[in-house]
């Protein structure tokens, strides 16, 4: 459970990043959060596990005042994987790389070498093993800094940008790692400008434009409105886009129900 | 890292930022000079207080202070660093006490005129001022990009450091040795992608035919005025008098 109050948080200069953030973010649940480059999604995530912390408002985590812990405190509950990997990635094996944050959290060597061994197989990272993170592929890169921040095991999973640089193989398979991770109860919290991604695989989205939330919901009823994606500079979904195009009466993202509407008109043209 | 951020130029309109580089680098290099060869910490503490018009002249009051804010922590360095072993070797003090506050002001002296000179003076007409000196361009050049790259790699360290204590890293934890060790999982990272960066940078340098012609000529070329003698003439006449005080104390 995540609540976040009122949050006001400005990097100095009379820029507000975030200009009164209310989000409330229950367990278990699976949502993409979208918006503009400097809507302030980053700047959000970063008070979940108190790397900012609110100049004004609050934010609650798992019934902890962020202000009042450490981010290392917090980091155990809150995986957050960034946007670059090469941000990340230090050490001189991949191995050594996914056991870095278990070692700093302190936990038994058996453990971490069970919870690495996961994430190796977890993201098809088990040829690579040996090998010196700085020597794969951006795509891989990226999967590491995953696994790295996964295989920890973190009740809230806050994930910036993870399908820049992913094929669409990639992609699905990163989807169903978040859909299984979120059917074992984990919070899973997806910032993104792909919204075909968010579109195909995630329930909830929150749109944010200029540090504020300006639309909440299910994603099938957001995506959908014109008004939104115009006032975030979002680019739509190709069939919500479609939808308006045709007048579709309940406009929608989902392709049955596009071809079952368009399947109705003609029908009804024939008539 | 806001210590950078203390040197990074933004554009202004006053005189300061108006004048010469050139006549700048003369102000710098002769207070510079006046900071290292002065010892008496009264004299240090009269040409702090030099500064002070010139701070308010550049309207550039609040990132000075950040400078000397963020360079805090190296003073209280300097001043225990000094100040422990005189007073260990001569016993007294007081001398201690005198030489470590010298040394103190001198660093925040040698903070200030810097930040002054940086705050005020765009990278591209530093640039310029260097080529009309005759330094040759690609020197010109580098010195330039060295500058130009502090800001951003101050940004990326902080982009690493986030992302290494969202997996856990403690820099402030263990003892000294280990806070060293700490910084192992931050500075990698850095170093690859400066390493990077310089290749990328050169890439794009070369696609723009970098080095192409061998005689370059400018658009802007940079003049001398009646202000910038005047400039000179009141920098001179400042650190002259600076000298006599500093003999007379």
């Amino acid at each position: 459970m995540i609540s976040i109050d009122g949050v006001t948080y400005s990097y100095g200069e009379g820029i507000s990043a975030l200009d009164g953030v209310d989000l409330e973010i229950g367990d278990s649940e699976l949502l993409a959060i979208v918006g503009e480059n400097g809507a302030g999604k980053t700047t959000l995530v970063k008070h979940l596990n108190g790397l900012l912390k609110p100049q004004r408002g609050r934010v609650i985590v798992e019934g902890i005042d962020t202000r009042e812990t450490t981010v290392a405190t917090l980091a155990k509950k809150v995986g957050l994987v960034f946007q670059n990997p090469d941000h990340m990635l230090f050490a001189e094996t991949v191995e050594k790389e996914l056991s870095f944050a278990l070692v700093n959290f302190g936990l038994p060597p058996e453990e971490i070498a069970k919870r690495v061994e996961w994430a190796l197989i977890e993201f098809r990272l088990s040829n690579y093993r040996d090998r010196s993170p700085f020597t794969l592929s951006g795509g891989e890169k990226k999967r590491v800094s995953l696994a790295s921040v996964l295989c920890y095991d973190p009740q809230i999973i806050v994930l910036d940008e993870p399908t820049t640089g992913q094929d669409n193989l990639q992609k699905t398979r990163l989807a169903s790692t978040l859909a299984k991770l979120n059917r074992q109860g984990k919070t899973v919290i997806v910032v993104t400008h792909d919204i075909e991604f968010v579109a195909d695989f995630i329930p909830r989205v929150v749109v944010m434009s200029k540090g504020k939330v300006i639309a909440d919901g299910p994603t099938e009823e957001i995506l959908v409105r014109e008004d939104v994606m115009d006032a975030s500079s979002i680019l739509p979904p190709q069939l919500a886009e479609l939808s308006w195009k045709i007048g579709l009466s309940t406009p929608s993202i989902n392709t049955e129900m596009i071809v079952e509407e368009i399947r109705q008109i003609l029908r009804c043209d024939q008539k | 890292m806001k210590v950078f951020k203390a040197f990074e130029y933004r554009r202004g309109a006053t005189i300061l930022h108006r004048i010469d580089p050139r006549s700048k680098l003369v102000y710098l290099i002769l207070f510079t000079s006046l900071v290292v060869y002065f010892t008496n910490p009264i004299a240090l503490l009269i040409i702090f207080l030099s500064f002070l018009p010139m701070v308010y002249l550049g309207k550039i009051s609040a990132r000075w202070s950040q400078s000397l804010r963020g360079s805090l922590f190296f003073i209280v360095f300097i001043f225990i660093f000094n100040f422990a072993p005189t007073a260990y070797y001569s016993g007294s003090l007081l001398d201690a006490a005198v030489s470590a506050i010298a040394m103190s002001l001198r660093f925040l002296n040698l903070i200030s005129v810097f930040s002054i000179f940086f705050l005020t003076t765009s990278p591209e007409d530093l640039t310029q001022s260097m080529v009309q000196l005759k330094i040759p361009y690609d020197y010109a050049l580098t010195f330039n990009m060295a500058m130009r790259f502090v800001p951003t790699l101050s940004r990326e360290a902080q982009y690493i450091m986030d992302a290494q204590r969202s997996r856990g890293l403690e820099m402030e934890k263990g003892n000294f040795i280990s806070r060293i060790r700490n910084y192992v999982p931050v500075l990698i990272p850095l170093i690859i992608s400066s390493f990077r960066r310089a290749e990328l940078v050169a890439d794009a340098m070369e696609s723009r035919a970098f080095g192409a012609s061998k005689k370059r000529t400018s658009l802007y070329v940079l003049k001398m005025g009646r202000g910038d003698f005047l400039f000179i003439s009141a920098a001179l006449g400042s650190a002259l008098v600076l000298f006599t005080v500093n003999l007379l104390l």
